[in-house]
């Protein structure tokens, strides 16, 4: 008798639980299924943008250009854009992830409160800017006569040399990878701070009382505890670094050579928009798609994110 | 529960298709319906102003015809554009640089000019009303496409005062070749160890069809053989070019970069950034916008487009054109608004040359008349403008024009020979020749 009411209860929670949902549901079906499901379907075709002619089907066609290892040594071809995303993400993710761990930490064992909010806000302003406003400030910096030059100068004590920021090839993707940490890294610290707070501070007080030292403490209880956010933050980080556009097509609008930074997505958006081939850039698209997925499943299946042990 | 939850999902997956399915267009041909005319062009302060007075007084006298003009930077609207008609909700009426509309026409994606409702008795009053050849690059199949908004060409703003500075007379010392350009330039220029805190000129980065294509010509090569089949024509002439380019870049002399900021905008602020830019005539209402005293202090002169000693050509700076062209889905009675409209706003040329953003409309009217004779340097670009032709315009021409820039920029900034270059520019002109 209890446990039929009880089922009632549940069914009749998760039917609230859907009608709560649907909204989201169809947003994301509008949005990401439709989308992806065309760009999987329109990667056999050759479309072109502006053409009404119906596209002529090339099955896996597009996908063989991709891949074709003729064009391999071409510096704007498929495979110097997986380098340059492989280069850009590793380059980026693992030090957001680890200094944005860092970071929180730090934030979260000050004892003052005013100090804590005044360096959240610091560090999530960047987020928050929009891409135009982040682009004027870098290229300000990044001029050979702005700011870059002349910190660097100023603290190496090398007046007059031109780090070529926008022009050297491994220069260009540090630049790339700087904007990128100064953008995001505050929205991970926040996520971390977030995760640091939801650990019961009675284990703390715990290991306190038994003598823990800090390090101990940060690696036997903080990290192990936080694994569900390490993992969450670094799937996220990883999958945003995959994403990167805004960044690299700044840095192209405003001089800089675009193969050293020529990253998967900015090679979707020039073949797609500029050159018009949108079936090329869909099978582009369905790459990265596998990649993150692929990448994702691995990320997981590793972390064992579930498994919390101390 | 979990049969519940597999229908939601279907149907969740399913709405974005039937929504999509439903989004074709319906025609609806009433031509005393009131109609309304969405028209995007790219910003320009000045042609703002005066094209909302025009639109304001052509919706007085069309009352049933309703104009939304939408505006937005130049490179955003070449992608909007394209991105509206690519999903078939381009704009009604739309302009943009020919080397990016023409394959609009190809594509068979816009109307062609309807006479009558333009204003015109006939396609022969409209091909006798524009000076010859403008018209031929909208013309496909004897029909014609386009009606020119502007027709622009580059010469080059010299700055009198950077010249005094640095010892020279810029009436006297200006160049008249590349090399003395580049001579000059290393006069005028200001460098704080490899940082250029001054330049002599920079090029207008990255209109390489504009300026860079013009240069090859006048050493004897060319972008396309005649029958348009073959990429890269002349070998000597495109390597001696892009040498001048690396030389030009901070390898080289290091005399300017894409990498600083753009020269024509710096020219006007007169703050001994720079002595020279390649802009057109439409400078001069920007100069006087941002920088009235240096406007009227006759600091400031136009000289041709420079050819380089041993040219075999004298070709100057390419002209483009802007054209307004009619989306061909539009309904008739729309195309019809958009075409008068079109003819209205174009038979107020001198207006547009004087206070609506200094943009040249090429009727034989206006290069008769005396309103742009007597612009300052307006026999500048005209001489220029006969020196020259109509830029590179085809169904790639972007994508060439990447290609371009891609190969003087890897020479400019990234150390590749120009002979490797070359040929990688060859392959991948070609490769899109060939696909076209």
């Amino acid at each position: 008798m209890i446990n039929k009411k009880y089922k009632g209860i549940e069914k009749k929670q998760a039917r609230w639980g859907f009608i709560f949902v649907l909204p989201a549901m169809l947003f994301f079906s509008l949005f990401s299924f439709y989308p992806i499901i065309n760009a999987f379907y329109t990667s056999f075709f050759d479309k072109r943008a502006l053409s009404k002619a119906p596209p002529n089907f090339v099955g896996l066609g597009n996908y063989k250009y991709l891949f074709d290892l003729d064009r391999a040594a071409s510096a704007l071809s498929f495979y110097n854009s997986l380098r340059a995303t492989l280069v850009f993400t590793l380059g980026t993710f693992i030090p957001l992830l680890i200094l944005s761990l860092l970071f929180a930490v730090l934030i979260s064992n000050l004892s003052s409160n005013k100090a804590k909010k005044f360096l959240q806000i610091s560090y999530y302003c960047p987020a928050i800017l929009s891409s135009v406003v982040a682009a004027t400030i870098w290229m300000i910096i990044f001029d050979p006569r702005g700011l870059g030059n002349q910190w660097v100068n100023a603290l190496l004590r090398t007046p007059g040399i031109d780090r070529r920021w926008l022009v050297d090839p491994v220069m260009q993707q540090v630049s790339t990878m700087v904007i990128y940490f100064w953008k995001y890294i505050g929205y991970f610290v926040i996520l971390f701070i977030t995760g640091l707070a939801s650990i019961p501070p009675t284990i703390y007080e715990a290991s306190t009382i038994d003598g823990a030292t800090k390090n101990q403490v940060f690696w036997r209880i903080t990290l192990p505890l936080l694994k569900p956010t390490v993992v969450l933050v670094s799937v996220m980080a990883m999958l945003q670094c995959l994403k990167t556009f805004s960044t690299q097509y700044m840095l192209y609008t405003n001089g800089a050579p675009r193969a050293p930074i020529n990253v998967i997505t900015f090679n979707i958006y020039v073949t797609g928009i500029q050159q018009q081939r949108l079936g090329r850039a869909s099978a582009m698209s369905v790459v990265l798609f596998v990649m993150m997925l692929l990448l994702t499943l691995f990320q997981f299946k590793t972390t064992k994110s579930e498994q919390v042990e101390y | 529960m979990r049969k519940t939850l597999a229908y939601l999902l279907i149907f969740a997956l399913l709405l974005p298709l039937s929504l999509f399915a439903a989004g074709s267009r319906e025609t609806v041909v009433d031509e005393n319906a009131p109609v309304t005319v969405q028209y995007w062009t790219h910003e320009d302060p000045a042609r703002t102003q005066l094209e909302t007075e025009l639109i304001a007084k052509f919706m007085a006298e069309n009352p049933h015809i309703t104009v939304v003009r939408s505006t937005q930077a130049a490179v955003k609207q070449i992608e909007l554009v394209q991105t509206a008609f690519a999903a078939n909700q381009g704009p009604d009426m739309f302009n943009l640089p020919i080397e990016n509309q023409y394959a609009y026409i190809t594509n068979r994606r816009v109307a062609p000019v309807d006479y009558k409702a333009a204003g015109y008795a006939s396609k022969q009053d409209l091909l006798d009303t524009y000076i010859d050849g403008v018209l031929d690059t909208v013309t496909v199949d004897g029909e014609v496409y386009g009606l020119p908004l502007e027709l622009t060409n580059w010469s080059i703003f010299v700055n009198k005062n950077v010249f005094r500075s640095a010892g020279l007379d810029a009436e006297k010392d200006y160049p008249k070749t590349w090399e003395e350009m580049a001579d000059i330039s290393e006069k005028l220029v200001i460098r704080d160890g490899d940082i250029l805190v001054r330049r002599g000129f920079d090029f207008r980065y990255p209109y390489y069809l504009t300026f860079f294509v013009p240069m090859v010509e006048q050493l004897g090569g060319d972008l396309l053989s005649a029958d348009g089949k073959k990429a890269i024509i002349g070998d000597d002439a495109w390597i001696k070019a892009l040498t001048f380019m690396q030389q030009w870049g901070p390898s080289g002399r290091n005399l300017g970069s894409p990498t600083y900021r753009n020269a024509r905008n710096l020219f006007n602020q007169n703050n001994n950034d720079i002595a020279m830019a390649h802009t057109g005539l439409y400078q001069q209402g920007r100069i006087e916008k941002d920088n009235p005293a240096f406007f009227n202090s006759g600091e400031w002169m136009v000289i041709p487009f420079p050819t380089f000693e041993n040219a075999v050509r004298d070709v100057a700076s390419c002209y483009y054109g802007h054209f307004f062209m009619v989306n061909d889905d539009s309904s008739p009675a729309v195309q019809k608004a958009a075409w008068k409209l079109a003819g209205y706003l174009l038979s107020h040329g001198e207006e547009y040359l004087t206070r609506g953003g200094n943009i040249i409309q090429p009727t034989k009217a206006l290069f008769a008349s005396d309103t742009l004779k007597n612009m300052p340097y307006s026999d500048v670009f005209i001489n220029d403008m006969n020196r020259s032709h109509m830029i590179y315009y085809g169904e790639n021409s972007a994508e060439i024009q990447t290609q371009i820039r891609y190969a003087v920029e890897s020479v400019m900034l990234g150390g590749v020979s120009p002979e490797k270059a070359l040929a990688t520019l060859r392959a991948t002109v070609q490769e899109i020749v060939d696909e076209q």
